[in-house]
Order: C-alpha cells, then sequence, then structure tokens
C-alpha cells in the first residue's frame, strides 16, 4: 500500500522532481519569448527613431526676403504686358543682381559664386512666375521671399554645426587697410583658441611621431634583412628600402618638431587654417574673419564691411572647420548678417509634399512619387483582387480534384516564391514588349506587381475560402440552392474578410518593391506629377532609392521623409485591412 | 425500454414516396452501401438504425444526391421519386434538393438573420412574389417548426444567437420552407440535450401530417418512439426493413434482435 503524498508537503519524490524541471523549461520558453519580442520592439522603436529624426530636416524650408527691382527695361522692355514674353525674361541675371546689391563689396569670382549659392536655382522661376501673374508689378521695387538653397537651409537648421559665442571681452579697436582688418582687445581674448591651437598642433606633432617611429621600425627591420641577406640583389633592395625609411622618417620628426615650436612660442601669433575652426567678429554690422591670432590681437579679412563704428562685438568660432562643412566662412556671414536683419525665416515645408522630384534637394517633393504609387497599386488591386479571388473559388469550389488541379495548386505555390524581378523581366518581355503598353508607366508597373501578387492573394483567398466550415455548405446545397449559389450566397461573405487581408498583405509587398520596375522604366528622373495610368511615373520605394544616391546633403533628409510618407501608406494599407475584417467579420 | 409506445405504432399510408432497387455505392474501391431495396412511404417517419459506419447516412445522402459533393463516390443501381429515377442525367439536382429538404447533425444555420435563414429557399426558387408572400412563408414554417413563439420578435437576430435546440428547429424550418415533400433528417438530435430532443421528436410526430420523415438515428428509442417504419443496416446491408413494433419486437433476423438488445454495435 502506497502512502497519500501531501499536495502541499510533497517532499522530492521523482515526480515532484519531474515537475520542477517541467517549471524550468515552461519557464525558459516564456523568457526565450519575451526576449525575441523585446529585441524585436527594440529594433523597430531604434529604425523608427532614426528615420524620423532623419527626416525632421526635410520638415522646414528657409526662404531670404530681398528688396528686388522690377526694371521694366530688364523684364519686359516693349511693354507687352504678355506673361509669356514676361516669364521668358532672365530672372536669373536679375536674382543675381539682386544679391549683389545687398552685398555690393562682392568682386571676386569665387566669391560671387559662393554669394549665388545663397538661394535656389528655382528662385527666380518663382520670381517670374509671380510677376508673370500679375504683370502690373513691372517697374516697381519690391521685396520678394527667395527661397534659400539646400546649403543655407542646412546650416539653418545646425546641421554644420552651431556658431559658438564667446563671452568676457574687452574693448575691441579695429583698424581697416582695404579688405584686412587688423583687431585688438585690450584683454587677451584671443587666448583660448590659440591654445586650442596649439593643443591641434601637439596632437599633430605627436600623431607624426608615431608614424616616424612606424617608419623606424622598418629601418631596423630592413638592416636586419640586408645583413641576412646571401645574394647581392636582395641585400641591395633591403639597402635602399633602408635610406628611403630613414629618409622617411626624419622627415616626419622634422615636421614634428617644427609643429612642437611652433606650439611653444610663447607670445607669438599662430595662423588660422581651413582645418581649424573658424574665428568670426561680428562687430558695428560687419563681420571679419581672422587669419592670424595673437593672445590679445589678430589679423583678418573682412567678409561683410562694418558700417562705422561700435564698441560692441562678438566673438565666434564654428564647431566645424571650414573644410569640412560644404557652407564657406563668407557664406556664414552673408547668411548671419542676413539673420540679424530679420530677412530670413524658416517656415514648414508643403512644398515637399506639392511638388515632384527635382535634382535640387530645396525644390524636391515627394507627390510625383506618391501619385506614381497611388495608380500603381490601383491598377494592381484592381486587376489582381478580382483574379485571385475567382481563382481561389473556381480551384477551392469547383475544380475537380485530379493530377491537373494538384499541378496547377503546386504552380501558384512556387510562383509566391519567384524573385521579384523575374516578373520585371517578363513585364518587360510580354506587357511592354508584346502587348506594347507605355514604358515607365503605372500601367505596366500596375500588371507586373499584379502577376507579382497573385499567388499571394489567391492562397489567401483559398485558405479563408478551406476555412468556412463545410456545414455552411451543406446548408444551402441541402435547400437546393446550386454551387454557384452556395459560393457566392454563403461561401463568398463569410471569406471576405480573410480575402481582403490577404489581398491588403499582398499589396503591401507590391507597394515596397523596387526590383520589378528597374526593368520596366519606373526607375527615372520624372519631374511632373502622373495624371492617369499610362503617364510617366516613378513610385515611393524608388523614389527613396534614387534620393539615397544623391550626392547632396540634403537629400538625407528628403530621403527620410520619403520613407516616411512609404510608411504612412503601408500603415495606412494595414489600418484599412483591419477596418475591413473587423467589419466584415463574422460567427457562425 | 418501457417507454416504447409501441402500440400507437401504425402504418396508415400505402403510396410509396422513394423506391430503392439494387443500390450500390463506392468510395473510390470501398464498398459502402450493398445491394439496398427499400420503399419509402408517404407521410411516414421512417427510421435508419444501426451501428456506427454501417451506411445508413450514406444511403440518405443518396435521397438527394448530396453524394455529387464527394468526388470518389460512385452510385450504382435506381432510386426513384414518385416513380421517377433521381439520378436521371436530366434531373438537376438542385430541383430534386427543392423537393427533398434535408436537416444535418449539427445545427447549422446561415449567420444571417432567423428571417433571412428561412426565407433564403424560398428566394433561391421564387416561391414568393411580394414581401407580404416571404413573411407569410416564414411564419408559417417557424410555426410549423414550433419555432414561432420564441423567435417572432427577434427575426432580425442572428440565427447563431439562438440555443442549439432552437437552432436544429431554425434548421428545420429552413428546410421545411421550400415545401419539400421528404424530410431528410440526418442524427438530427444528436447534438441536443434531452430536453431540446424532445421537442424536436415532436415536432417530426407533426410533420409527418405533411411530409415523408427519414431520419437516421443511432438512438434505438428514439427510432421507436418517432417512427412508424424502421430499417436496420448492418456494414452496408440493409438487414431488415419493416413496421416499428414488428422490428424492436419480434425481428426476424438475429443480427436485428442482437442489435436491439445491445449486443452488437
Amino acid at each position: 500500500m502506497s502512502a497519500r503524498t501531501s499536495l502541499i508537503n510533497a517532499g522530492n519524490t521523482p515526480v515532484t522532481l519531474r515537475l520542477k524541471k517541467r517549471r524550468r523549461a515552461e519557464w525558459r520558453l516564456k523568457a526565450y519569448g519575451i526576449f525575441a519580442i523585446t529585441l524585436a520592439m527594440l529594433a523597430l522603436v531604434a529604425l523608427l527613431n532614426s528615420v524620423v529624426r532623419n527626416a525632421a530636416g526635410a520638415l522646414t524650408e528657409s526662404y531670404i526676403e530681398l528688396p528686388v527691382t522690377l526694371a521694366a527695361d530688364d523684364i519686359d522692355p516693349d511693354a507687352t504686358a504678355d506673361p509669356k514674353i514676361i516669364l521668358r525674361a532672365d530672372f536669373g541675371g536679375l536674382t543675381k543682381r539682386t544679391l549683389r546689391a545687398v552685398f555690393p563689396s562682392v568682386k571676386a569670382r569665387k566669391a560671387k559664386r559662393e554669394l549665388y549659392d545663397l538661394l535656389s536655382n528655382g528662385a527666380g522661376f518663382e520670381l517670374a512666375e509671380m510677376v508673370s501673374k500679375n504683370t502690373a508689378l513691372v517697374g516697381q521695387d519690391i521685396t520678394f521671399r527667395f527661397l534659400a538653397s539646400d546649403v543655407a537651409d542646412l546650416y539653418l537648421q545646425g546641421s554644420y554645426g552651431a556658431l559658438i559665442e564667446h563671452t568676457n571681452h574687452g574693448d575691441l579697436t579695429v583698424s581697416l587697410d582695404g579688405d584686412t582688418a587688423t583687431v585688438s582687445s585690450s584683454t587677451p581674448d584671443f587666448q583660448t583658441a590659440l591654445d586650442g591651437l596649439r593643443a591641434e598642433l601637439l596632437q599633430h606633432s605627436a600623431h607624426l611621431r608615431e608614424q616616424a617611429a612606424m617608419q623606424d621600425a622598418g629601418v631596423v627591420e630592413f638592416m636586419r634583412r640586408a645583413e641576412a641577406a646571401t645574394d647581392a640583389e636582395a641585400k641591395a633592395a633591403a639597402q635602399a628600402q633602408v635610406t628611403a625609411r630613414s629618409a622617411a622618417r626624419d622627415a616626419l620628426i622634422a615636421q614634428a618638431l617644427e609643429q612642437e615650436q611652433r606650439a611653444d612660442a610663447g607670445q607669438s601669433g599662430e595662423d588660422l587654417t581651413k582645418s581649424s575652426p573658424s574665428l568670426l567678429i561680428n562687430t558695428a554690422g560687419g563681420w571679419i574673419k581672422l587669419t592670424r591670432i595673437e593672445a590679445d590681437s589678430g589679423v583678418g579679412e573682412v567678409l561683410v564691411p562694418l558700417k562705422g563704428e561700435s564698441s560692441d562685438w562678438s566673438l565666434y568660432t564654428t564647431e566645424l572647420p571650414e573644410d569640412a562643412r560644404k557652407v564657406s566662412d563668407r557664406q556664414i556671414a552673408w547668411i548671419e548678417s542676413l539673420k540679424q536683419a530679420g530677412q530670413v525665416d524658416r517656415v514648414f515645408n508643403w512644398r515637399f509634399f506639392t511638388a515632384s522630384d527635382s535634382r535640387e534637394p530645396e525644390l524636391a517633393g515627394i507627390r510625383g512619387a506618391a501619385m506614381g504609387t497611388f495608380w500603381t497599386m490601383l491598377v494592381t488591386f484592381s486587376l489582381a483582387f478580382p483574379i485571385g479571388v475567382f481563382s481561389a473559388i473556381y480551384l477551392e469550389e469547383f475544380a475537380p480534384k485530379n493530377k491537373f488541379t494538384d499541378f496547377i495548386e503546386v504552380n501558384i505555390n512556387n510562383l509566391a516564391a519567384v524573385p521579384s524581378i523575374i516578373f520585371g523581366l517578363l513585364g518587360l518581355a510580354v506587357i511592354i514588349g508584346f502587348f506594347g503598353v507605355p514604358r515607365s508607366a503605372p500601367l505596366a508597373g500596375g500588371i507586373v506587381m499584379a502577376l507579382m501578387t497573385l499567388p499571394t492573394i489567391i492562397i489567401a483567398s483559398r485558405a479563408a475560402i478551406a476555412a468556412v466550415p463545410p456545414s455552411i455548405r451543406d446548408a444551402a446545397l441541402g435547400v437546393g440552392a446550386s454551387r454557384m449559389q452556395t459560393a457566392f450566397h454563403h461561401v463568398l461573405p463569410l471569406s471576405v474578410p480573410g480575402m481582403l487581408t490577404g489581398s491588403i498583405l499582398g499589396m503591401a509587398r507590391a507597394l515596397g518593391e523596387t526590383a520589378p520596375l528597374i526593368m520596366i522604366g519606373m526607375v527615372a528622373f520624372i519631374v511632373d506629377v502622373p495624371s492617369g495610368i499610362t503617364d510617366s511615373a516613378t513610385v515611393l520605394p524608388v523614389q527613396v532609392y534614387r534620393w539615397s544616391d544623391f550626392p547632396e546633403r540634403a537629400f538625407e533628409a528628403r530621403t527620410a521623409a520619403a520613407i516616411c510618407v512609404l510608411m504612412g501608406f503601408l500603415i495606412a494599407m494595414n489600418a484599412l485591412a483591419i477596418f475591413l475584417r473587423r467589419k466584415f467579420e463574422r460567427r457562425w | 425500454m418501457n417507454d416504447m409506445k409501441l402500440a400507437e405504432k401504425t402504418v396508415d399510408q400505402t403510396d410509396i414516396k422513394f423506391s430503392a432497387k439494387d443500390v450500390q455505392v463506392y468510395y473510390g474501391d470501398n464498398h459502402a452501401i450493398k445491394d439496398v431495396n427499400v420503399d419509402i412511404l408517404d407521410k411516414t417517419v421512417t427510421a435508419f438504425i444501426g451501428p456506427s459506419g454501417c451506411g445508413k447516412s450514406t444511403f440518405l445522402r443518396c435521397l438527394n444526391r448530396m453524394n455529387d459533393t464527394i468526388d470518389i463516390c460512385r452510385v450504382e443501381g435506381n432510386i426513384t421519386l414518385d416513380g421517377e429515377d433521381i439520378y436521371d442525367p436530366r434531373v438537376d439536382p438542385v430541383q430534386l434538393r427543392a423537393k427533398v429538404g434535408m436537416v444535418f447533425q449539427k445545427p447549422n444555420p446561415f449567420p444571417k438573420s432567423i428571417y433571412d435563414n428561412v426565407a433564403y429557399g424560398p428566394r433561391i426558387h421564387g416561391l414568393a412574389n411580394t414581401k407580404a408572400d416571404l413573411d407569410e412563408i416564414v411564419e408559417q414554417s417557424l410555426r410549423n417548426a414550433a419555432l414561432w413563439g420564441e423567435a417572432k420578435d427577434r427575426l432580425q437576430e442572428p440565427g447563431t444567437s439562438l440555443s442549439g435546440g432552437q437552432q436544429q428547429r431554425l434548421c428545420i424550418a429552413r428546410a421545411i420552407a421550400t415545401k419539400p415533400e421528404v424530410l431528410l433528417m440526418d442524427e438530427p438530435c444528436s447534438a441536443l440535450d434531452p430536453i431540446a430532443t424532445a421537442q424536436v421528436e415532436e415536432l417530426i410526430d407533426e410533420l409527418r401530417q405533411d411530409f415523408s420523415v427519414v431520419i437516421v438515428t443511432h438512438s434505438m428509442q428514439q427510432a421507436a418512439r418517432v417512427s412508424q417504419r424502421t430499417a436496420f443496416f448492418h456494414l452496408g446491408n440493409l438487414v431488415e426493413y419493416g413496421d416499428t413494433p414488428t422490428i424492436f419486437t419480434n425481428p426476424e433476423d438475429p443480427r436485428t434482435e442482437s442489435y436491439i438488445t445491445g449486443r452488437i454495435g
């Protein structure tokens, strides 16, 4: 007779030990699950965070307000007041003249080019458009908000580092000699900058000495080889190496020594180079860029002329050296002086949602690609959904179960796994080549995407149909419904939610697809917003792909913003799938 | 088996509704029904009894050609309804099923309203020309199925919101709404509790006034309670067929006796 074991105090019997083991296994499984989900969540958060943060830069655009003289001689010399003639006038030149009028001291060619780079290439067109719409403006003096260039906009966003202001300074005296200004302060205001420069010199010399040490190691090694060498040729080669490397080592050490001496030179000044942060002085409405500093004085170049004299002055350091940013010190000085005059403003970038693709980042927008995606998806859905659903109904409800239908089924499943670029090849050869559908058009893209999505839709729809309980079919057949009535009155309504979910998931896959579109020419630079399914178009993922390839830094933010729009599309489609499923779901 | 009121079971009908001659049914290579000969009388409840897998449901499904939906199923022999061969190529199974209604083992109302459940058959067969006609048919069918009292105030509620017994009566109402001549019932009470079973059995007895009813059942008590004629199937053969009192009190075949006394099956 076995004694009854207590439920509360069972002790360590084999049964309880096995139970503990089971508990542990259960706990481990749960832990793995939680770990996996946490990992996925973190990845998602990191992804969204990086994309959204990058995209924030595309949210604003900058405008520079400048006075323009719309001289009739320039714009409309014959006084036609014809918008078409006005549109053809040289507004680009006018824009440049306007800029030069604001900064009359700019004379050098390079400086002029930098000045013109403050405004977008599209700014002149915008002015032309405004004047052509309101011809009464010809001959007047107006202020116009010119669109700032991508570089100016990025600087205003702080992408090229901030301008750091120094505090605690004495009185400044400026003596001008043409474009060169000599400044001196009553206190050693430039000491900090000087120390920074010297620290940099020491750092650099330390780096040079490291390299010299490496060369020295090479010298030792090749000397050893030269001694060990048996034939004369190898010995000569090693000797040559020793000579070359000693020379390189000595040159490096000499350079390091020179830099160390400069850093040690006590009170004497130091030159500022393009690879060290720039020092800018703002006084009396003008800007001076320092080229050489001592502890309490310096020599600089006047970037924006001073208006009279003022005891107020500020000293700024740029966060990045000039050769590490695209915006030059001159441009910074111009932008800052315009900003001080209140002529710069930043607004929400509506243009991004209303404009189409452009080579100029500040002019580029997402509308063309979004409309292309819309048209392509429209074609895809209106082809793939009915064909897919009817194929599924036929295969599931009517087709005889034989070898042939088995063969078809296997091939549909195989098609779902075919790489999408193959569908692109098919589209190129058959849809464009044979049927003559226009290239680069949403129609061609939509057909290819439909072919690609069909297997997914058929498989999902068949699963949805198969999930309808057979008792419903029996019931319908039992009251004398034909097979078609059974399918359409009873099976279809019950399987529609599943079909829609499957279709929308398939569409979501097509939405993010680029590869097949490469083959049919939808990877193209298209400036017009497509207005139908036969216009040339591109789609969102292709736009992302193209922008990510452009060298302009401002496209980085545009790329991220385009990804956000694409994700918006995806979320909207998934939300629609959930909504439809909830709406049509019926219980039995 | 004291509760069987066998004395009341009399057959006052002689009109033959269904007549089956030498019926063979194959599922692929499996010979499921062998040489079945049976005449089913009009306005009579006929019960098919027998152990599981004996072919009684298969034979029942031959009577309205529901076996057509199974690809591997093959029916041979001759089944006539009022003298017409129902397997004749000119016969449309849809037409046949309108005449021979069916109630299934598990209540299977459509996921629609109670009204639409009952109205579906008349709608697809065009039995009602106006909304009023349709309302009339729905009401009559629900009355005949003894569900009108419970359902009349909730006709627009889904059929699936009813209880199991009510759902089965709804299915009966749906089957009789197309005005069939024969009602086939495949174990209609196997998913129901005793109270619901009693209600359905009572209903079957009333339906006998208008229809010929064929019922497949596992419960011998049920067969004894509701039927006038009983057929005993065993291993695909029709072993014995006769008046219910005779089968239950004085079976000819020893297998029948073994089954009803609980020794086989």
